[in-house]
Protein backbone atom coordinates (compact mmCIF):
# COMPACT_ATOMS: atom_id res chain seq x y z
CA UNK A 1 0.00 0.00 0.00
CA UNK A 2 1.04 3.55 -0.94
CA UNK A 3 1.22 5.98 2.27
CA UNK A 4 1.43 9.09 0.00
CA UNK A 5 0.80 9.80 -3.72
CA UNK A 6 3.65 9.00 -5.74
CA UNK A 7 3.75 8.04 -9.78
CA UNK A 8 3.56 4.71 -10.02
CA UNK A 9 4.07 4.03 -13.49
CA UNK A 10 0.21 2.14 -13.20
CA UNK A 11 -2.54 2.09 -15.77
CA UNK A 12 -4.88 4.92 -14.62
CA UNK A 13 -7.50 2.84 -12.44
CA UNK A 14 -11.09 5.26 -11.20
CA UNK A 15 -10.95 2.46 -8.25
CA UNK A 16 -10.45 4.75 -4.80
CA UNK A 17 -7.12 4.14 -3.38
CA UNK A 18 -6.42 4.65 0.20
CA UNK A 19 -3.26 6.53 0.95
CA UNK A 20 -2.97 6.94 4.96
CA UNK A 21 -0.14 9.04 5.26
CA UNK A 22 -2.73 11.61 3.46
CA UNK A 23 -5.54 10.96 5.71
CA UNK A 24 -2.53 11.59 8.92
CA UNK A 25 -1.66 14.66 7.89
CA UNK A 26 -5.06 16.14 6.75
CA UNK A 27 -6.12 14.65 10.58
CA UNK A 28 -2.85 16.76 11.88
CA UNK A 29 -3.81 19.85 10.04
CA UNK A 30 -7.84 20.03 10.86
CA UNK A 31 -7.18 19.93 14.67
CA UNK A 32 -4.00 22.41 14.97
CA UNK A 33 -6.47 24.59 12.53
CA UNK A 34 -9.56 23.65 14.71
CA UNK A 35 -8.21 24.66 17.56
CA UNK A 36 -6.34 27.55 16.50
CA UNK A 37 -9.64 28.39 14.56
CA UNK A 38 -12.18 27.93 17.85
CA UNK A 39 -9.08 30.57 19.96
CA UNK A 40 -9.76 33.11 16.77
CA UNK A 41 -13.25 33.10 16.84
CA UNK A 42 -13.11 33.90 20.50
CA UNK A 43 -10.59 36.84 19.53
CA UNK A 44 -13.11 38.15 17.26
CA UNK A 45 -12.26 36.64 14.08
CA UNK A 46 -15.41 36.82 11.86
CA UNK A 47 -17.52 33.84 11.20
CA UNK A 48 -16.71 34.13 7.25
CA UNK A 49 -13.35 33.29 7.76
CA UNK A 50 -13.90 30.73 10.21
CA UNK A 51 -15.65 28.37 7.49
CA UNK A 52 -13.35 29.98 4.38
CA UNK A 53 -10.54 28.33 6.73
CA UNK A 54 -12.64 25.06 6.52
CA UNK A 55 -13.19 25.58 2.88
CA UNK A 56 -9.44 25.67 2.61
CA UNK A 57 -9.04 21.92 4.69
CA UNK A 58 -11.40 20.66 2.46
CA UNK A 59 -9.10 22.15 -0.02
CA UNK A 60 -6.11 20.73 0.78
CA UNK A 61 -7.38 17.29 1.56
CA UNK A 62 -8.60 17.25 -2.13
CA UNK A 63 -5.67 18.35 -3.77
CA UNK A 64 -3.64 15.82 -1.64
CA UNK A 65 -6.11 12.51 -1.89
CA UNK A 66 -7.49 10.77 -4.19
CA UNK A 67 -7.98 11.31 -7.58
CA UNK A 68 -6.32 14.65 -7.63
CA UNK A 69 -3.24 13.41 -5.66
CA UNK A 70 -2.39 9.98 -7.57
CA UNK A 71 -3.57 11.82 -10.94
CA UNK A 72 -0.95 15.02 -10.27
CA UNK A 73 1.82 12.90 -8.81
CA UNK A 74 2.09 10.09 -11.98
CA UNK A 75 -0.14 11.15 -14.51
CA UNK A 76 -1.45 14.92 -15.96
CA UNK A 77 1.03 17.81 -15.05
CA UNK A 78 -2.22 19.82 -15.27
CA UNK A 79 -3.41 18.71 -12.01
CA UNK A 80 -0.10 18.94 -10.24
CA UNK A 81 -0.39 22.33 -11.48
CA UNK A 82 -4.25 22.40 -10.11
CA UNK A 83 -2.17 21.13 -7.23
CA UNK A 84 0.20 24.06 -6.91
CA UNK A 85 -2.26 26.65 -6.41
CA UNK A 86 -4.47 25.28 -4.07
CA UNK A 87 -1.38 24.67 -2.13
CA UNK A 88 0.34 27.52 -2.21
CA UNK A 89 -1.89 30.50 -3.17
CA UNK A 90 -5.94 29.39 -2.70
CA UNK A 91 -5.31 27.34 0.91
CA UNK A 92 -2.67 28.99 3.19
CA UNK A 93 -4.22 33.03 3.03
CA UNK A 94 -7.66 31.35 4.08
CA UNK A 95 -6.33 29.30 6.61
CA UNK A 96 -4.14 32.18 8.03
CA UNK A 97 -7.62 34.87 7.56
CA UNK A 98 -9.28 32.57 9.73
CA UNK A 99 -6.29 32.04 12.35
CA UNK A 100 -4.34 35.50 12.73
CA UNK A 101 -5.18 36.72 15.70
CA UNK A 102 -4.21 33.60 17.87
CA UNK A 103 -0.78 33.26 15.20
CA UNK A 104 -0.34 36.72 16.12
CA UNK A 105 -0.32 36.49 19.76
CA UNK A 106 1.84 33.18 19.42
CA UNK A 107 4.67 35.16 17.71
CA UNK A 108 7.65 35.24 19.85
CA UNK A 109 8.57 39.20 21.43
CA UNK A 110 11.90 37.85 22.34
CA UNK A 111 14.60 35.40 22.18
CA UNK A 112 15.86 32.84 19.29
CA UNK A 113 12.67 32.24 18.16
CA UNK A 114 11.88 36.00 17.99
CA UNK A 115 14.94 36.06 15.84
CA UNK A 116 13.44 33.12 13.70
CA UNK A 117 9.80 34.69 13.18
CA UNK A 118 11.42 37.82 12.03
CA UNK A 119 13.86 36.61 9.44
CA UNK A 120 11.07 34.22 8.00
CA UNK A 121 8.20 36.83 8.24
CA UNK A 122 10.92 39.17 6.22
CA UNK A 123 9.06 39.87 3.10
CA UNK A 124 11.86 40.18 1.10
CA UNK A 125 13.35 36.58 2.50
CA UNK A 126 9.03 35.14 2.38
CA UNK A 127 9.55 35.96 -1.21
CA UNK A 128 12.71 35.11 -2.41
CA UNK A 129 12.01 31.96 -0.24
CA UNK A 130 8.79 31.19 -1.84
CA UNK A 131 10.54 31.93 -5.86
CA UNK A 132 13.11 29.59 -4.85
CA UNK A 133 10.76 26.57 -3.85
CA UNK A 134 8.69 27.18 -6.42
CA UNK A 135 11.66 26.97 -9.09
CA UNK A 136 13.70 24.36 -7.76
CA UNK A 137 10.02 22.17 -7.44
CA UNK A 138 8.84 22.70 -10.94
CA UNK A 139 12.89 21.75 -12.89
CA UNK A 140 12.18 18.79 -15.20
CA UNK A 141 15.02 16.70 -13.65
CA UNK A 142 13.75 17.74 -9.47
CA UNK A 143 9.97 16.63 -11.02
CA UNK A 144 11.57 13.63 -12.31
CA UNK A 145 13.77 12.39 -9.73
CA UNK A 146 11.02 13.26 -6.98
CA UNK A 147 7.81 12.34 -8.39
CA UNK A 148 8.56 8.45 -8.12
CA UNK A 149 8.79 8.11 -4.74
CA UNK A 150 6.46 8.43 -1.97
CA UNK A 151 8.79 10.56 0.01
CA UNK A 152 10.22 12.87 -3.03
CA UNK A 153 6.32 13.81 -3.41
CA UNK A 154 5.31 14.06 0.12
CA UNK A 155 8.52 16.84 0.05
CA UNK A 156 7.14 18.83 -3.71
CA UNK A 157 3.47 18.82 -1.66
CA UNK A 158 4.82 20.09 1.47
CA UNK A 159 7.23 22.44 0.59
CA UNK A 160 4.62 24.35 -1.63
CA UNK A 161 2.04 24.47 1.32
CA UNK A 162 4.94 25.87 3.56
CA UNK A 163 6.31 27.84 0.85
CA UNK A 164 2.58 29.17 0.28
CA UNK A 165 2.38 29.75 4.33
CA UNK A 166 5.68 31.83 3.99
CA UNK A 167 3.96 33.71 1.37
CA UNK A 168 1.27 35.25 2.67
CA UNK A 169 1.78 35.57 6.45
CA UNK A 170 3.11 39.04 6.02
CA UNK A 171 0.39 40.22 3.74
CA UNK A 172 -2.33 38.18 6.49
CA UNK A 173 -0.86 38.14 9.70
CA UNK A 174 1.35 41.21 9.43
CA UNK A 175 3.05 40.31 12.59
CA UNK A 176 6.62 41.32 13.41
CA UNK A 177 4.58 44.79 12.05
CA UNK A 178 7.02 46.59 9.72
CA UNK A 179 6.53 50.27 9.27
CA UNK A 180 7.59 50.44 5.59
CA UNK A 181 5.38 47.59 4.36
CA UNK A 182 2.43 50.01 3.39
CA UNK A 183 -0.51 48.68 1.39
CA UNK A 184 1.08 49.86 -1.74
CA UNK A 185 4.38 47.66 -0.81
CA UNK A 186 2.32 44.87 -0.19
CA UNK A 187 0.61 45.17 -3.21
CA UNK A 188 4.14 45.03 -5.25
CA UNK A 189 5.07 42.33 -2.71
CA UNK A 190 2.61 39.97 -3.71
CA UNK A 191 2.75 40.73 -7.25
CA UNK A 192 6.58 40.63 -7.56
CA UNK A 193 6.08 37.33 -5.42
CA UNK A 194 3.95 35.59 -8.28
CA UNK A 195 6.02 36.38 -11.17
CA UNK A 196 8.27 33.68 -11.31
CA UNK A 197 5.24 31.18 -11.23
CA UNK A 198 4.01 32.98 -14.56
CA UNK A 199 6.96 32.81 -15.76
CA UNK A 200 7.15 28.92 -15.52
CA UNK A 201 3.66 28.31 -16.93
CA UNK A 202 4.63 30.51 -19.79
CA UNK A 203 7.38 27.83 -20.85
CA UNK A 204 4.96 25.07 -19.95
CA UNK A 205 2.42 26.98 -22.56
CA UNK A 206 5.21 27.74 -25.27
CA UNK A 207 7.45 24.22 -24.64
CA UNK A 208 7.17 22.19 -28.28
CA UNK A 209 8.34 18.85 -26.39
CA UNK A 210 6.83 17.57 -22.88
CA UNK A 211 9.17 19.10 -20.30
CA UNK A 212 8.51 16.02 -17.44
CA UNK A 213 9.24 12.80 -18.13
CA UNK A 214 6.90 11.07 -15.44
CA UNK A 215 4.07 12.71 -17.60
CA UNK A 216 5.58 11.99 -20.76
CA UNK A 217 6.28 8.46 -20.44
CA UNK A 218 3.17 7.79 -17.65
CA UNK A 219 0.19 4.90 -18.68
CA UNK A 220 -1.40 6.87 -21.36
CA UNK A 221 -4.68 9.19 -20.59
CA UNK A 222 -6.41 8.73 -23.61
CA UNK A 223 -8.18 12.37 -23.50
CA UNK A 224 -5.10 14.15 -24.72
CA UNK A 225 -1.69 13.68 -25.29
CA UNK A 226 1.09 14.66 -22.89
CA UNK A 227 2.30 18.32 -24.72
CA UNK A 228 -1.73 19.09 -24.58
CA UNK A 229 -1.68 18.22 -20.85
CA UNK A 230 1.51 20.33 -20.36
CA UNK A 231 -0.46 23.43 -22.47
CA UNK A 232 -3.07 23.32 -19.86
CA UNK A 233 -1.44 22.89 -16.77
CA UNK A 234 0.42 26.55 -18.21
CA UNK A 235 -2.85 27.65 -19.01
CA UNK A 236 -3.89 26.70 -15.64
CA UNK A 237 -1.25 28.03 -13.73
CA UNK A 238 -1.05 31.43 -15.96
CA UNK A 239 -4.76 31.83 -16.30
CA UNK A 240 -6.32 30.63 -12.54
CA UNK A 241 -2.96 31.34 -11.02
CA UNK A 242 -3.52 35.38 -12.85
CA UNK A 243 -7.11 35.73 -11.28
CA UNK A 244 -6.64 34.47 -8.09
CA UNK A 245 -3.18 37.33 -7.43
CA UNK A 246 -4.62 40.06 -9.68
CA UNK A 247 -8.33 39.02 -7.74
CA UNK A 248 -6.23 39.71 -4.11
CA UNK A 249 -4.61 42.58 -5.92
CA UNK A 250 -8.02 44.20 -7.07
CA UNK A 251 -9.67 44.09 -3.71
CA UNK A 252 -5.90 45.48 -1.65
CA UNK A 253 -6.26 48.33 -4.19
CA UNK A 254 -9.58 49.30 -3.38
CA UNK A 255 -9.30 49.11 0.04
CA UNK A 256 -6.05 51.39 0.29
CA UNK A 257 -7.88 53.73 -1.87
CA UNK A 258 -11.01 53.88 0.24
CA UNK A 259 -8.42 54.02 3.13
CA UNK A 260 -6.67 57.22 1.37
CA UNK A 261 -10.02 59.06 0.33
CA UNK A 262 -11.41 58.68 3.99
CA UNK A 263 -8.41 60.24 5.17
CA UNK A 264 -8.69 63.21 2.45
CA UNK A 265 -12.34 63.64 2.94
CA UNK A 266 -13.14 67.10 3.95
CA UNK A 267 -13.56 67.06 7.60
CA UNK A 268 -17.26 68.61 9.12
CA UNK A 269 -17.11 72.10 10.81
CA UNK A 270 -16.94 71.63 14.34
CA UNK A 271 -19.95 72.70 15.96
CA UNK A 272 -19.98 75.80 18.26
CA UNK B 1 34.99 -4.40 -47.42
CA UNK B 2 31.74 -4.46 -46.37
CA UNK B 3 32.30 -3.31 -42.85
CA UNK B 4 34.33 -0.19 -44.75
CA UNK B 5 31.32 0.72 -46.79
CA UNK B 6 28.92 0.84 -43.82
CA UNK B 7 31.55 3.27 -42.35
CA UNK B 8 32.23 5.40 -45.22
CA UNK B 9 28.15 5.84 -45.00
CA UNK B 10 27.37 6.10 -41.66
CA UNK B 11 30.90 7.85 -40.14
CA UNK B 12 29.88 10.76 -42.90
CA UNK B 13 26.44 11.51 -41.13
CA UNK B 14 26.45 13.26 -37.35
CA UNK B 15 25.56 9.96 -34.55
CA UNK B 16 22.79 10.15 -32.73
CA UNK B 17 22.85 10.80 -29.52
CA UNK B 18 20.28 8.63 -27.44
CA UNK B 19 19.42 5.19 -27.71
CA UNK B 20 21.39 1.74 -27.25
CA UNK B 21 24.13 1.43 -29.92
CA UNK B 22 24.13 -2.09 -31.58
CA UNK B 23 27.23 -3.80 -32.24
CA UNK B 24 27.58 -5.56 -34.52
CA UNK B 25 25.16 -3.76 -36.32
CA UNK B 26 21.61 -5.84 -37.61
CA UNK B 27 20.85 -5.96 -41.04
CA UNK B 28 17.91 -5.04 -42.14
CA UNK B 29 15.88 -8.73 -42.41
CA UNK B 30 13.69 -10.04 -44.67
CA UNK B 31 10.37 -11.23 -43.62
CA UNK B 32 6.84 -11.19 -45.25
CA UNK B 33 3.73 -10.48 -43.04
CA UNK B 34 0.32 -9.63 -43.03
CA UNK B 35 -0.29 -5.98 -43.69
CA UNK B 36 -3.76 -4.33 -42.50
CA UNK B 37 -5.28 -4.16 -45.72
CA UNK B 38 -5.00 -8.36 -45.81
CA UNK B 39 -1.87 -8.59 -48.23
CA UNK B 40 1.57 -9.72 -47.92
CA UNK B 41 3.87 -7.13 -46.58
CA UNK B 42 7.54 -7.87 -47.54
CA UNK B 43 9.03 -5.81 -45.19
CA UNK B 44 12.74 -5.80 -46.75
CA UNK B 45 10.96 -5.04 -50.30
CA UNK B 46 9.18 -2.50 -48.85
CA UNK B 47 11.23 -0.82 -46.70
CA UNK B 48 14.66 -0.52 -48.13
CA UNK B 49 16.60 2.58 -48.56
CA UNK B 50 14.42 4.16 -46.17
CA UNK B 51 14.81 5.60 -42.63
CA UNK B 52 12.27 2.39 -40.81
CA UNK B 53 11.19 2.08 -37.45
CA UNK B 54 10.29 -1.45 -36.58
CA UNK B 55 8.59 -2.37 -32.99
CA UNK B 56 7.04 -5.10 -31.64
CA UNK B 57 3.49 -5.15 -29.28
CA UNK B 58 -0.20 -5.72 -28.99
CA UNK B 59 -3.20 -3.64 -29.09
CA UNK B 60 -4.13 -4.19 -25.19
CA UNK B 61 -0.80 -2.77 -24.08
CA UNK B 62 -1.81 -0.78 -21.61
CA UNK B 63 1.69 2.05 -21.11
CA UNK B 64 4.71 0.76 -22.91
CA UNK B 65 2.99 0.44 -27.09
CA UNK B 66 1.56 3.49 -26.79
CA UNK B 67 3.61 5.68 -25.32
CA UNK B 68 6.58 4.51 -27.43
CA UNK B 69 4.86 4.57 -30.28
CA UNK B 70 3.04 7.87 -29.75
CA UNK B 71 6.12 10.13 -28.72
CA UNK B 72 7.34 8.71 -31.92
CA UNK B 73 4.42 9.40 -33.93
CA UNK B 74 4.52 12.98 -32.40
CA UNK B 75 7.95 13.91 -33.52
CA UNK B 76 7.61 12.68 -37.09
CA UNK B 77 4.90 14.89 -37.32
CA UNK B 78 7.12 17.44 -36.59
CA UNK B 79 9.33 16.64 -38.91
CA UNK B 80 9.21 18.53 -42.97
CA UNK B 81 6.72 16.63 -45.47
CA UNK B 82 9.74 15.70 -47.18
CA UNK B 83 11.73 13.90 -44.19
CA UNK B 84 8.10 12.67 -43.08
CA UNK B 85 7.83 10.58 -46.69
CA UNK B 86 11.50 9.19 -46.50
CA UNK B 87 10.35 7.72 -42.72
CA UNK B 88 7.81 4.74 -42.33
CA UNK B 89 7.13 3.05 -38.78
CA UNK B 90 6.14 -0.59 -38.34
CA UNK B 91 4.19 -2.41 -35.78
CA UNK B 92 4.04 -5.92 -35.48
CA UNK B 93 1.08 -7.27 -33.03
CA UNK B 94 3.16 -9.93 -30.79
CA UNK B 95 -0.71 -10.86 -29.85
CA UNK B 96 -2.03 -12.22 -33.10
CA UNK B 97 -4.79 -13.90 -31.58
CA UNK B 98 -6.58 -10.71 -30.57
CA UNK B 99 -5.52 -8.28 -32.57
CA UNK B 100 -7.33 -8.55 -36.03
CA UNK B 101 -6.32 -6.56 -38.60
CA UNK B 102 -9.45 -3.67 -38.70
CA UNK B 103 -8.13 -3.49 -35.01
CA UNK B 104 -4.72 -2.93 -35.78
CA UNK B 105 -5.51 -0.73 -38.23
CA UNK B 106 -8.04 1.55 -36.27
CA UNK B 107 -5.18 1.80 -33.66
CA UNK B 108 -2.40 2.64 -35.78
CA UNK B 109 -4.41 5.19 -37.44
CA UNK B 110 -5.12 6.76 -33.74
CA UNK B 111 -1.47 7.87 -34.30
CA UNK B 112 -0.48 7.99 -38.01
CA UNK B 113 -2.24 6.63 -40.93
CA UNK B 114 0.71 6.18 -42.97
CA UNK B 115 2.03 3.95 -39.96
CA UNK B 116 2.10 0.01 -41.01
CA UNK B 117 0.84 -2.84 -39.38
CA UNK B 118 1.79 -6.29 -39.44
CA UNK B 119 0.28 -9.71 -38.38
CA UNK B 120 1.58 -13.31 -38.36
CA UNK B 121 0.96 -16.20 -36.63
CA UNK B 122 2.49 -15.98 -33.20
CA UNK B 123 5.76 -18.55 -33.70
CA UNK B 124 6.68 -16.82 -36.54
CA UNK B 125 6.60 -13.28 -34.94
CA UNK B 126 8.49 -15.02 -32.13
CA UNK B 127 10.90 -16.63 -34.23
CA UNK B 128 11.20 -13.17 -36.49
CA UNK B 129 12.34 -11.61 -33.01
CA UNK B 130 14.57 -14.13 -32.01
CA UNK B 131 16.34 -13.27 -35.57
CA UNK B 132 16.61 -9.37 -34.26
CA UNK B 133 18.33 -11.20 -31.01
CA UNK B 134 14.79 -10.29 -29.14
CA UNK B 135 13.58 -12.73 -26.40
CA UNK B 136 10.30 -14.11 -27.56
CA UNK B 137 7.39 -12.52 -26.48
CA UNK B 138 5.34 -13.97 -23.18
CA UNK B 139 1.70 -14.83 -23.33
CA UNK B 140 0.10 -14.85 -20.10
CA UNK B 141 -2.61 -16.71 -18.73
CA UNK B 142 -5.96 -15.09 -18.56
CA UNK B 143 -6.40 -12.50 -15.77
CA UNK B 144 -9.51 -10.86 -15.70
CA UNK B 145 -13.13 -12.65 -15.81
CA UNK B 146 -13.27 -11.66 -19.51
CA UNK B 147 -10.22 -13.47 -20.80
CA UNK B 148 -8.08 -10.24 -20.67
CA UNK B 149 -4.26 -11.58 -20.24
CA UNK B 150 -1.03 -9.46 -20.90
CA UNK B 151 1.30 -10.48 -23.01
CA UNK B 152 5.19 -9.41 -21.59
CA UNK B 153 7.36 -8.56 -24.93
CA UNK B 154 10.70 -6.69 -25.48
CA UNK B 155 9.98 -2.82 -26.43
CA UNK B 156 12.97 -1.15 -28.02
CA UNK B 157 12.02 0.43 -31.51
CA UNK B 158 14.70 -0.83 -33.85
CA UNK B 159 15.78 1.37 -36.61
CA UNK B 160 17.08 1.00 -39.69
CA UNK B 161 18.90 3.88 -41.91
CA UNK B 162 19.01 4.28 -45.54
CA UNK B 163 21.66 1.48 -45.75
CA UNK B 164 19.70 -0.55 -44.55
CA UNK B 165 21.19 -1.49 -41.07
CA UNK B 166 20.45 -0.25 -37.56
CA UNK B 167 23.36 0.75 -35.16
CA UNK B 168 20.40 1.61 -32.68
CA UNK B 169 17.75 0.68 -30.19
CA UNK B 170 15.36 2.68 -28.70
CA UNK B 171 14.22 1.22 -25.31
CA UNK B 172 11.33 2.53 -23.18
CA UNK B 173 11.98 6.13 -21.86
CA UNK B 174 13.37 7.63 -25.02
CA UNK B 175 11.68 11.06 -24.62
CA UNK B 176 10.50 12.93 -27.75
CA UNK B 177 13.29 15.20 -26.65
CA UNK B 178 15.32 12.88 -27.47
CA UNK B 179 13.71 11.21 -30.77
CA UNK B 180 13.86 14.68 -31.76
CA UNK B 181 17.19 15.20 -31.26
CA UNK B 182 18.21 11.87 -33.13
CA UNK B 183 15.04 11.62 -35.73
CA UNK B 184 17.49 14.27 -38.23
CA UNK B 185 20.76 12.45 -37.57
CA UNK B 186 19.30 9.20 -38.84
CA UNK B 187 17.90 10.33 -41.98
CA UNK B 188 21.20 11.61 -42.95
CA UNK B 189 22.88 8.36 -41.88
CA UNK B 190 23.42 6.15 -45.36
CA UNK B 191 22.60 8.68 -47.84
Amino acid sequence: MQWWCSASGKPWTWAPQFYPGVWIAMLALAVAFGILARRGRALGESRLAFWGGWTAVGLVWQSLDWPIGPLAAGYLASAHAVQFLTLALVAPPLLLVAVRKPLAAAVPTAGRAHAVAMFLTQPIIAGVLFNLITITTHVPSVVDRFMPSQLGAFAIDALWFAAGLVLWWPLVVGVPQRAWFSAPVRMLYLFMATLVHTGIAMVMLISRFPMYGIYELAPPWEIWSPLEDQHLAGGVMELAGAAIIFGILTVMFFRWSGGVAGDNAPKAPPRD
Amino acid sequence: MIAAALCVSACAAPAPRHGLPLDPPLPRPSFTLTDTWGKPYDFARETRGRLTFLFFGYLNCPDVCPVHVGNVATVLHKLSFEDQQRATFVFVTVDPARDSLPALRAWLDHFDKTFVGLRGDATVVDSLMGTLGLPPAIRAAPTKPNGWYEVGHAAPVIVFTADDVARVVYPFGTRQLDWAEDIPRLLKVGR
